[in-house]
């Protein structure tokens, strides 16, 4: 049977970690052997007593103690919540649910490309394909609003001294590298190119890199898209995070962009526009 | 599971639902499929029933204010309570100090003990309801003209309709079951036509919309009036047969033509001209009417306006046809009926008539006021005065719904003493020093009265949780505390028995009769033992319909270079009064941010406003914050907010500028200022925003 | 109870007697509920005591609300947080019986089975009920079962017994193991007549009045080849008032919200809730995005989810029945009926 009640998760504490956005670090209070199995891109229900449980995903998948970390945007009643509590509160855990991100990959070169906060759910791919035994050649293109909305500061750090990684902002920067990340897909997949894509940001902004993508030559069977929905259950009964005759709490949050296409094709979402900016996140 | 039919306790559409009951709670509601009222269906408020009266949050325990606050107290003390402090007050300050504002949600019998209370026991006429600001003028100006101030013919007319005209009324938002009913009628071939400023659901989906400038409805009514005559396209036969006044009113519009009338409203000519000629040419027009007409200066005259043009085209006594006021809450036809007006007793017997005086004075023991009663309002400005001691508010929420609120948050701070009975913690019931817990609809037995004074039983389904009481309990209880005895009663049907005793309007009604006709229209008497499903079809109460010279009037504050947009309010389909029960449900709540304001997208655009970014809003009165929604509902140079959100109280901004007639002040008209908040900026509530200004919240 | 292994189930025939008879038996230690009229123009299902002397009245119209609440409850706690720990509630789930289904709501149990197959709630309320079908001798006013393959005759493996009325007086088929086990008391005789015959019969005269059903294959047809313009769901749109009257009285919908409750102990409690799809703030994410914020989309999506092939193949049925709610209840007159006429006239798209 599903699993709908929480087990409880303590939250440890948090830095800031960009505009409006903290980097949290939270236990399990009783860890289970299912939880040492999170697949980067996969999501948790975190809940606040009171306000509710929304999903977010992970960036470092739990450990032994339980222990895993969360970057998370204030937008809304439970994140506004969240953000007024201290080290050592009660919070709810259910998870993990839904597809990751594709781990074994036969290739060698991969692009992911991230807007805003939706390099979040990248991050745990990222450093996990960073010890993989076999190295791939993996560029990262980051793009945010501004320097200050940049998040996952940390991480990026240190991925710098390993790896390729693009920073494009909206406002301020470099000028070569001002704009939207869609820019600079020409000057990428000049250097090299990419035999899969992993994208994650706002909608309109993952679809327009994926056409990008696989109009320049990627099989669209090798984009990959993380998508942003409502969520309540997360075990995919709910309701609220349908796309078409798919939800994106079991079926996703992670997909295949030919899939993804398709079901755009069968829902009722698939005429509507919207901008191509990173986002809020 | 079981399922126990009762009436809806939002708008006064009066639907039919079944309260379905697991274990001691309602968990949900269903519509009754042979109501004939709704016809098996609801609208979101309706099928919200549950979380609306879900027991978390309730008042369980009479509270009692102290220096620290409010704290619970037993029944027995909150009513000693109560009972001294208007014993002191009536010391003090005499009958006139003294009053209780009704509830028109609550049940006739609920309201008729409160009336009797105040007459009875306070011995004052100072009782009143929420009617004042919604449809006073409706009862002032159809009693002019025709001598009775309900609703002429019943919701079925519509049915039998082959004109619509609505005017100043959301239906499909604010009272969905008659606009559900009205989009059947288009179905089957009538017409609609809709008269508002804002683009509602139903004026898209009319085959004309007059989208008129906000509060020009006696200017486009009186100019229908001049192309009517002026092409003999008036009803003569009716006219001679049922109206008096007609060359009076012909030489008044004469002289207003078309062009002028275009002028005045922005209506093109064309379209005043279509549209006289269909309304004097249908066979049957169902003319409604809600707040668009009623809550302005002029509202007493701009109902009498309407009647005037239903008069002329002789569209009222017949099938179909009639002027129908659309009331808003579920009971506020009731409450009026019940005799909750300063001047009127049950069935509207005149307050000021000696004979009524002592027909009462002899049925209830005790002799009656003769002092004429302040209206709610009046109450209010008295207590500023220092005038007003003590007052019971029973279920309104006044501070959030009354125009201009610091005037009202002041009137009842100024008070000695306030007694609210509430089934929550409302703004209003946070300045109470005793609040006392009442039954929800769900909790007791007792009667609602909709808009087309039908008269249908509700039931009881569940107990009420912790002790609360139902209203006519705490008035019997208080009564006998202050020493009058004749207000216990073993149950509600004991109260409608002596109700209907008293008031010739309602004689032939009983429960079991109410029960076996899905309930009954009054005048329900002797003559009409079925009720009275259709007014005036050989006469009117006053004998002939009056034809009155009604002026335009203007708005009292028009835009100018300070306040450079006009302001209006209005309802959501989602939400009822104060929010109070609505905003309960998760459903309801999610629909909509916490507050809101409708801007047309050529105003967003000259002020560089993007689609639910924070605005300020001023006006001479108060200033609010909110978010803006762009939408071309809205003409250009008009914005309107919903008044459900206490976070964005717009009865802030409102005026309090009244009706001589009817006391209604003019919610649906003011000027304002807008200003963008930075992007990115959340507006304050109204609450974060007195803190910073220091007044403390309430 | 109708556990998987039944839906293969040989069905069995006995003569009954007296439905009365059979309903006071089966309410025996169990709550029976059937359909009663509440005089105020309600129908409702109504417990009743086994010595309820109200004669049986095979109602034609199905009740404005099917058996979903039953099993899959309009307002549910799920779990309890103390201030440290959640605590999970257990579902009550007394031992009931539904007493006169239609087979149209019988076919939106079992679908709904499918949907809540891992859902504990559901599943502990659905195992302790025991369901009696009825056969349809003729159409509802707004009925089209035999167009979705829902009716009118009981469909195998969604009952565990059916009355099969006749001319000459009820059959009762026994149609799982939990259904003879509860009659075997009875000991009915088996009958003798030629009830398959009289099925098919029944069949045929609610065909008949039911129609072809051109207009629904046409809707069909043109929503899975999404050849329905953005312009006509919008024009649909805007006939919905966001009721939720559909989605409540669907006995397939399924949409359901979370509702934190404070209890007077302090504690919270959390409650499931029926939602409905066509709020707009169904989808709103907590950023004030909105995959679906037009109305229009809210409507096709509703209908998708009723009449798309993705579905049909999971659940191998329609997740509409057939049983014609929504158009009683749609304030908007946009009920199946309708919405199907609209988007399959060639010229609306």
């Amino acid at each position: 049977m599903l699993e709908l009640t929480p087990r409880a998760l303590r939250l440890l504490d948090f830095y800031a970690d960009g505009q409006d956005s903290r980097h949290f670090r939270l236990r399990i209070d009783a860890p289970q052997p299912g939880d040492l199995a999170v697949i980067p891109g996969q999501f948790f229900m975190l809940g606040v007593p009171g306000f509710g449980e929304a999903p977010f995903t992970y960036v470092s998948p739990p450990d032994e103690g339980g222990e895993f970390s969360a970057l998370i945007r204030s937008s809304g009643r439970l994140t506004a919540r969240l953000f007024e509590l201290e080290s050592g509160a009660s919070l709810g855990y259910r998870g993990p649910f839904g597809k990751g991100w594709p781990l074994l990959l036969g290739a060698r070169r991969v692009l992911v490309v991230a807007g805003g906060c939706g390099l979040a759910p990248l991050a745990g791919w990222i450093e996990e394909a960073l010890h993989h035994a076999a190295p791939l050649q993996l560029r990262v293109l980051y793009g945010a609003r501004s320097a200050p909305a940049q998040v996952l500061g940390r991480e990026r750090e240190r991925w710098r001294q390993v790896l390729p990684l693009i920073e494009t902002l909206e406002h301020g920067g470099p000028e070569a590298l001002r704009g939207s990340p869609l820019a600079q897909l020409d000057r990428l997949f000049a250097e090299e190119q990419p035999q899969v894509v992993l994208c994650c940001g706002p909608e309109a902004f993952m679809l327009a890199i994926a056409k990008t993508c696989v109009r320049r030559g990627v099989a669209a069977d090798n984009v990959w898209l993380s998508v942003e929905r409502r969520m309540h259950c997360a075990v995919g009964l709910c309701g609220h995070c349908y796309i078409a005759d798919s939800y994106a709490c079991v079926d996703g949050p992670t997909y295949r962009y030919d899939h993804y296409l398709q079901l755009l094709a069968h829902g009722n979402t698939g005429h509507a526009g919207g901008e191509l900016g990173v986002g809020p996140c | 599971m079981r399922v126990v039919p009762s009436i809806c306790t939002f708008c006064g559409v009066g639907c039919g639902i079944g309260l379905r009951v697991e274990g001691a709670r309602v968990v949900g509601v269903e519509p009754q499929p042979g109501h004939p009222v709704s016809q098996g269906q609801l609208c979101s408020k309706g099928w919200s029933t549950s979380f609306a009266i879900d027991t978390a949050g309730r008042l369980t325990r009479p509270l009692i204010r102290e220096a620290a606050g409010l704290r619970p107290a037993s029944w027995d003390e909150a009513l000693q309570r109560v009972a001294g402090a208007f014993r002191e007050a009536l010391a003090e300050g005499g009958p006139g100090a003294v009053g209780v504002i009704s509830c028109a949600r609550a049940t006739n019998e609920d309201n008729y003990a409160a009336q009797k209370f105040a007459r009875a026991v306070l011995g004052s006429n100072n009782v009143d309801h929420c009617a004042r600001i919604c449809h006073s003028p409706s009862v002032a100006g159809l009693t002019l003209t025709l001598g009775s101030g309900a609703m002429t013919g019943s919701i079925a007319d519509i049915d039998s309709a082959d004109l619509i005209l609505l005017i100043g009324a959301d239906a499909s938002e604010n009272h969905a079951m008659i606009g559900a009913r009205i989009l059947r009628a288009q179905a089957r071939g009538a017409r609609l036509v809709v008269v508002d400023p804002r683009r509602t659901r139903l004026a898209r989906l009319a085959e004309q919309h007059i989208q008129l400038k906000l509060g020009s409805n006696i200017a486009l009514l009186n100019g229908l009036l001049q192309i009517i005559f002026a092409n003999g396209w008036e009803n003569r036969a009716f006219l001679d047969a049922r109206c008096e006044n007609v060359e009076v009113l012909r030489q008044h519009v004469a002289g207003l033509t078309p062009e002028l009338t275009s002028a005045q409203t922005g209506v093109p000519v064309a379209e005043l001209e279509r549209l006289a000629y269909t309304v004097s040419h249908a066979k049957a027009a169902f003319i409604a009417y809600g707040m668009g007409i009623t809550q302005f200066q002029s509202g007493t005259n701009n109902v009498v306006a309407v009647s005037n043009l239903a008069l002329v085209c002789g569209q009222v006594g017949r099938p179909g046809a009639g002027i129908n006021p659309l009331r808003g809450q579920n009971n506020v036809q009731g409450a009026c009926d019940m005799g909750c007006l300063p001047n009127v007793y049950p069935g509207y017997q005149p307050a000021d008539s000696s004979e009524v005086q002592a027909k009462f004075a002899q049925a209830w023991g005790v002799p009656m006021p003769q002092a004429p009663g302040l209206t709610s309002l009046g109450m209010t400005t008295a207590a500023l005065a220092g005038d007003f001691k003590a007052l019971m508010i029973m279920g309104e929420e006044p501070v959030l719904t009354d125009p201009d609120q610091h005037h009202v948050e002041h009137a009842l701070r100024a008070l000695d003493f306030l007694v609210v009975v509430e089934l929550t913690m409302t703004e209003t019931a946070k300045l109470a020093d005793v609040v006392l817990p009442a039954a929800s609809f769900a909790e007791k037995d007792g009667t609602f009265t909709n808009c087309e004074r039908r008269v249908q039983r509700i039931r009881r389904a569940v107990n009420p949780p912790g002790e609360a009481w139902t209203d006519w309990q705490i008035l019997g209880a208080l009564a006998a505390r202050m020493g009058y005895l004749g207000m216990i009663w073993a149950d509600a049907e004991a109260i409608f028995d002596e109700m209907a005793a008293l008031t010739p309007l309602f004689s032939a009604m009983s429960y079991p009769a109410l029960d076996a006709h899905h309930g009954l229209h009054w005048p329900c008497d002797a003559a009409h033992p079925q009720g009275s499903p259709r007014l005036h079809a050989q006469s009117f109460p006053r004998g002939r319909g009056r034809l009155l010279p009604v002026s335009q009037v203007d708005p009292d504050e028009c835009p100018d270079a300070d306040y450079p947009f006009f302001f209006t309010t209005q309802r959501l389909h989602f939400h009822y009064g104060g929010g109070s029960m609505t905003r309960k449900s998760p459903l309801l709540e999610r629909e909509t941010p916490a507050g809101l304001l409708f801007i047309h997208p050529q105003d967003a655009a000259d002020l560089h406003l993007h689609d639910g970014q924070g605005v300020r809003l001023r006006s001479r009165r108060g200033s609010l914050e909110t978010c803006a929604q762009i939408t071309d509902d809205m003409p250009p140079g008009t914005l309107s907010m919903p008044y459900h959100f206490r976070e964005a109280p717009c009865n802030i901004l409102t005026n309090s500028a009244q009706d001589p007639q009817s006391k209604m002040p003019e919610l649906k008209a003011c000027a304002v200022a807008i200003e963008p908040l930075p992007p990115g900026v959340a507006p304050r509530s109204a609450d974060e925003l007195n803190k910073e200004a220091g007044y403390g919240s309430f | 109870m109708v556990p998987s292994e039944s839906r293969h189930f040989d069905l069995t025939c006995c003569e009954l007697d007296s439905v009365e008879r059979l309903r006071a038996h089966l309410a025996g230690g169990r709550t029976l509920y059937e359909v009663r009229e509440d005089g105020q123009g309600g129908r409702h299902w109504q417990a009743l005591t086994a010595d309820d002397p109200t004669p049986f009245v095979a109602q034609t119209e199905p009740p404005p609300f099917a058996a979903k609440a039953f099993f899959f409850a309009e307002r549910e706690a799920v779990f309890r947080f103390d201030g440290e720990r959640f605590v999970a509630i257990e579902p009550t789930a007394p031992a009931q019986v539904l007493f006169g289904l239609h087979a149209c709501d019988l076919a939106a149990v079992a679908y709904q089975d499918q949907f809540f197959a891992a859902d504990a709630h559901y599943q502990a309320r659905r195992a302790a009920a025991l369901l009696v079908g009825l056969d349809c001798r003729h159409s509802c006013s707004q009925g089209f079962c035999t167009l979705v393959d829902s009716g009118p005759e009981v469909r195998a493996g969604t009952a565990d017994l059916i009355l099969l009325p006749t001319e000459a007086g009820w059959l009762l088929l026994i149609a799982s193991v939990a259904g003879a086990a509860a009659v075997a008391d009875l000991a009915l005789p088996a009958a003798s007549r030629d009830w398959p015959a009289q099925r098919v019969a029944h069949r045929q005269q609610v065909a008949s009045e039911q129609g072809d059903g051109q207009w629904l294959q046409d809707g069909i047809a043109a929503i899975n080849a999404a050849k329905v313009s953005a312009a006509t769901w919008e024009s649909l749109g805007l006939r919905c008032l966001v009721c939720s009257g559909c989605t409540t009285v669907c006995p397939t919908c399924s949409c359901f919200a979370p509702l934190e409750r404070k209890l007077p102990d302090g504690s919270i409690e959390q409650e499931r809730v029926w939602d409905s799809c066509l709020y707009e703030g169904f989808q709103k994410e907590a950023s004030g995005h909105n995959p679906s914020a037009l109305a229009g989309q809210r409507v096709q999506r509703f209908w998708q989810h009723k009449f798309g092939e993705g579905f049909r193949q999971t659940f191998g049925r329609y997740g509409c029945v057939g049983c014609g709610r929504c158009d009683h209840v749609c304030p908007g007159g946009i009920g199946v009926h309708a919405v199907m006429r609209k988007v399959g006239k060639p010229c609306s798209n």
